[in-house]
């Protein structure tokens, strides 16, 4: 990782920066050179192909990364309830684990976006900023429903178990779907989510965290695999 | 402004190893986003005396746009292809195809 990405804020400018703005003149350059169509169709291809790595919002590493994040925090609060008869929820050795990693995950986020947006400015990057607030947003308020199902008095299965389980992929995977449909993608990750999350509530309190934590990390490591594959076609 | 090029023939503009290198990068970006001259230069690897001529080449063009916030230390320049430069980089692309499938 380069000085420039050590420290939060804006990127720093390199004194060419300052320069190129300040009207400094370029060097002399050599265009005297012959460039093949080949040559250049590679060159063309390659440019381009790098910008798209190295701008990528989200790497197929980051989504073996959440894979992983998957599964040992589900993995710690199944193994936690499994026996628990009748559900009272997850152990605080099991919570730890759980919000320990999440909170791994989104500082991993934060950095690799922080990273890959360095430098990048426009329109469509303050869209991108808004999109990031809007599904943090909806994220935080499946926590404060939970709350909202603790105060009216649900059961212990259903507040510490089935709703906080399923229903961050159902939440977000539904808004993700939708808003991959309206950008003209695909929103195969997001109903997926969707489906798996609904589905694993079947399996009750307990059972869901096992279910959604092997379910969603095959899923992610698909998807994962996927966009590998894409990137080298 | 890219004009007067005879068709089959290729941009000379763009037909320059470094500044293939520029548009394509820039290409990557979505319309209406820009980069800063910094992560520019980081992503092309190019020296900053060479990125400062071709782009100003292309600004000259009308092929980039660059603008400039603050003063001296502080200043920054945020580089974006611009609608004309777009345009341009795909007849390229389409030339170039067309060369070499030997037409």
């Amino acid at each position: 990782m380069s000085e420039r990405f050590d420290t939060f804020g804006p990127p720093k400018p390199s004194q060419a920066e300052i320069e190129f703005a300040a009207g400094a003149p370029g060097t002399e350059v050599d265009e005297t050179g012959e460039l093949a169509p080949e040559e250049a169709a590679r060159l063309l291809e390659q440019s381009q192909r790098h910008a798209q790595r190295e701008l990528e919002l989200r790497p197929p590493l980051l989504g073996l990364a959440a894979a992983v994040v998957m599964l040992v925090a589900y993995g710690a609060v199944w193994l936690s309830v499994r026996h628990q008869h009748p559900y009272v929820g997850p152990s605080g050795t099991a919570l730890a684990v759980l919000y320990g990693t999440l909170l791994a995950w989104a500082a991993l986020v934060l950095v690799t976006l922080r990273r890959r947006m360095s430098g990048v400015g426009g329109r469509v990057a303050v869209r991108r900023r808004v999109e990031g607030l809007t599904f943090a947003g909806i994220w935080i308020s499946v926590y404060v429903f939970q709350g909202a199902l603790l105060h009216a008095g649900a059961s212990h299965g259903i507040v510490y178990g089935i709703w906080p389980a399923a229903a961050p992929l159902i939440v977000v995977g539904g808004a993700a779907a939708a808003y991959s449909a309206g950008r003209e993608q695909s929103p195969a990750l997001g109903l997926v989510a969707v489906a798996l999350g609904a589905g694993a509530a079947f399996a009750g309190p307990a059972g869901v965290w096992g279910v959604i934590g092997v379910g969603g990390f095959v899923l992610l490591v698909a998807y994962a695999a996927l966009r590998f594959w894409q990137r080298r076609a | 402004m890219g004009t007067g090029i005879a068709p089959g023939q290729l941009d000379p503009l763009i037909h320059v190893p470094a500044r293939l290198r520029i548009v394509g990068t820039l290409a990557a970006l979505p319309e209406g986003d820009t980069l800063s001259f910094t992560r520019l230069q980081e992503l092309i690897g190019l020296t900053p005396g060479n990125l400062i001529t071709h782009l100003r080449k292309l600004e000259d063009a009308g092929y980039v746009v660059t603008e400039k916030t603050g003063n001296g230390p502080a200043s920054r320049t945020s580089v974006a292809l611009t609608a004309g430069g777009r345009a341009a980089l795909d007849t390229y692309t389409a030339t170039l195809r067309d060369l070499l499938a030997g037409f």
